[in-house]
């Protein structure tokens, strides 16, 4: 770490890095307390993974559910979460954030613009599990936001290719869309999900006096002899260096590390293709706080996705990945390079791809290894939004297809015999209506919104021309590990002390929950939950 | 209807410009994003560009049908989506102003249809007129640059 200056150019109590859900509930805790806070962005957007994402946070027995008659308890959802987490984060931590989240969210209702809805008709992932949620859910759902109220800032907030601005339970995650509201809403400036959750939170710090500036980046911690961190080196786009001091703390939440290769390459099972976040999610918090000395916890561990590419598309110049669509629905399935389904193919997308990490002993080989493809028949294409193709769209340059099964496999190198049996396979568990072998039609992901999977629903045979696929790639929407914390938010070595001066929330730390999403909005709830005690921490210690 | 129109005065004479912008050869390279054309017959031709649409790029196919070539002053040509659903049009104008000036008007119009049209004309809204004036700044630079003008 770099020594502290003789001169130091800017002194504040608390610097935040980063701009993300974590960074700005951070920021306001601590402005709350009286801090000055000062919020460093290094793009030249406010928002982070967070304005990119769906906007939602996942808090457990949360105020709107109450008020919409939703029954939970810390108790249960405690429970839910270490039976997710099958012994993989520390108990402490997870009773730490079902006492808390409610409490942030509580707060930011009765004090701040950040409002929420308890979505209707849009229930937990794992409903289909004996601890899971039964009767509503624990998503909250962003309200609408005037960009208006942030008046200049509204420029700068980061734009969501992703999402339409339309809530979760208009149909913004899940289809349905009413293109003529989308469109009203581009044109009034009203904004939804994630930038909706990113505006009101930042007009909730600046209403507090927080300073925000994009552009520069922190790059060095500095410490003081006794190893409290009390200030940094932030460096401009124009590489202008300027010494910070924080009088009560810095807090480290600048996002993951998915779009720096060397350091996917060390540390996650895989390497994936392009994330779908923002590309400044380079790692810069992770490399600070090993040199501080923390503790890593999750490393191998992201938000997995099984991301789609509509290559006409591209976000600061890299092919944008795509939540895809189609895979829950009947007349598809998702194979091998051997022509094989290898999983359930509608399972959550943070848990679909961990079947792509199987290793083959026997062949010495990862045969799922992706890409991998999706193939469908004409019914989907009739009948489904895949990628960016709405039904009755014609059919892109970049879609293979072919009038039968082996040509298709022939054509995107797949094993035609494979392939081929794999279907005859599939339409048959159609007749049947059972998938035998991966069980189809049976969890409530695959239905989210028509009451859970069912073999009506989810199981198609794949039987009319053309033949379709598309590769399905290996993604993220972030990384899950990072420098440990404990219940305040503090970075810990593995002594097990906290280093002073020094606090990580959302993806710049190790997920208190371990490597678990226990449903929409599993990275959001844990980020506002701990950015939020992290910044009350540093501005009251 | 997303739409733009923008004019410039050019230090050249009417002539000069329509000798530029009566082949498209000439000025299909300068559409903002260009990535390649092919002239299909000598009223018809296919353009590949990639349009910045402020928070995301798209790489689109389009056809060009010119419908008018009104020598020396006009070029209006019909825009057809291959890639995706829109039309629309555009044309150049040229008008005198004396031998050595000439006013420029680059003019687009481009719809989307289909569901998600509405939601895409939002975002047109923005693109087609900038597109528009970057086009014709794009065309006279050229221009100017090839009659050795030098303002």
């Amino acid at each position: 770490m770099t020594t502290h200056p003789t001169n130091w150019d800017q002194t504040v109590d608390v610097i935040v890095l980063g701009t993300g859900g974590a960074a700005l509930s951070a920021a306001l805790s601590a402005a709350e307390e009286g801090a000055s806070v000062l919020a460093l962005e290094k793009t030249n957007q406010i928002g982070g993974s967070t304005a990119f994402s769906g906007g939602v946070p996942w808090i457990p027995n949360n105020p709107y559910m109450k008020e919409a008659g939703y029954e939970d308890s810390a108790e249960a959802a405690a429970t839910f979460i270490k039976r997710l987490a099958l012994g993989r984060a520390d108990d402490h931590m997870i009773d730490v954030f079902v006492d808390n989240a409610p409490k942030v969210i509580e707060f930011l209702r009765e004090h701040t613009p950040v409002k929420f809805k308890t979505p209707a008709g849009y229930p937990e992932y794992y409903a289909h599990m004996p601890e899971g949620l039964k009767n509503g859910t624990r998503s909250l759902d962003p309200l609408p936001f005037d960009l208006n109220e942030i008046g200049e800032w509204g420029d700068v907030l980061r734009q969501n290719p992703i999402f339409p601005p339309l809530t979760l339970e208009e149909g913004g995650a899940v289809g349905g869309i009413d293109f003529e509201v989308v469109a009203d809403r581009m044109e009034n400036n009203i904004v939804t999900m994630g930038r909706a959750l990113i505006a009101s939170l930042l007009k909730g710090c600046l209403d507090r006096g927080v300073t925000v500036q994009t552009e520069i980046a922190g790059k060095e911690l500095i410490a003081d002899e006794d190893g409290t961190i009390i200030g940094l080196v932030a460096e401009t786009v124009n590489g202008d260096k300027k010494y910070i001091r924080a009088n009560k703390g810095i807090v480290l939440a600048s996002g993951g590390f998915e779009w720096n290769k060397q350091l996917v390459k060390s540390f996650l099972k895989a390497e994936i293709s392009t994330p779908v976040t923002p590309p400044g999610n380079e790692g810069d918090a992770l490399l600070m706080s090993m040199k501080a000395g923390a503790a890593l916890d999750n490393m191998s561990e992201a938000w997995w996705y099984p991301a789609m590419v509509d290559p006409t598309f591209e976000y600061e110049d890299n092919v944008m990945a795509q939540l895809g669509g189609g895979r829950e629905g009947p007349n598809s399935i998702i194979v091998n390079k051997y022509g094989k389904r290898f999983v359930h193919e509608a399972t959550t997308y943070n848990d679909m791809p961990r079947a792509m990490f199987e290793y083959d002993p026997v062949a010495v080989e990862f045969p799922n290894k992706g890409p991998v493809w999706m193939v469908f028949d004409q019914q989907l294409k009739d009948s489904k939004l895949i990628i960016t193709m709405s039904p009755g769209d014609p059919i892109p340059d970049w879609l293979d297809q072919a009038p039968t099964i082996r040509e298709l496999a022939e054509k995107i190198g797949v094993d035609p015999d494979g392939l081929e049996a794999e279907v005859e396979k599939w339409n048959g568990f159609c007749e049947q209506k059972e998938d035998t072998d991966f069980h189809r039609g049976t969890i409530q992901f695959e239905g989210l919104t028509t009451g859970g999977g069912s073999p009506e629903n989810n199981l198609g045979k794949i039987e009319q021309a053309p033949f379709y696929a598309v590769p399905v790639y290996l993604s993220a929407l972030g990384t899950n590990g990072g420098p440990r914390i404990n219940e305040h938010g503090q970075v810990m070595t593995y002594a097990n002390e906290p280093i002073k001066g020094l606090y990580a929330a959302g993806n710049a730390s190790a997920n208190p929950l371990g490597p678990i999403y226990p449903s929409a909005g599993g990275t959001i709830g844990p980020a506002l939950t701990f950015g939020f005690l992290a910044g009350k921490h540093a501005a009251t210690h | 209807m997303p739409q733009g129109t923008y004019t410039v005065n050019v230090p050249l004479n009417i002539e000069q410009i329509w000798d530029f912008v009566q082949d498209m050869n000439n000025w299909a390279p300068l559409v903002p994003g260009y990535i390649a054309h092919e002239i299909k017959s000598e009223r018809e031709s296919t353009w590949e560009f990639k349009g910045d649409l402020g928070f995301m790029k798209k790489k689109v196919k389009l056809g060009v049908d010119i419908k008018e070539w009104n020598e020396p002053s006009e070029v209006i040509f019909d825009l057809t989506g291959l890639s995706d659903n829109f039309n629309g049009g555009g044309y150049f104008k040229a008008e005198r102003i004396d031998d050595y000036n000439t006013t420029m008007t680059g003019h687009l119009d481009i719809t989307a249809g289909g569901k998600m049209g509405a939601m895409i004309n939002q975002i047109l809204k923005k693109f087609v007129p900038t597109t528009t004036e970057e086009l014709t700044n794009a065309i006279v630079e050229k221009m100017l640059e090839i009659n050795k003008v030098h303002l």
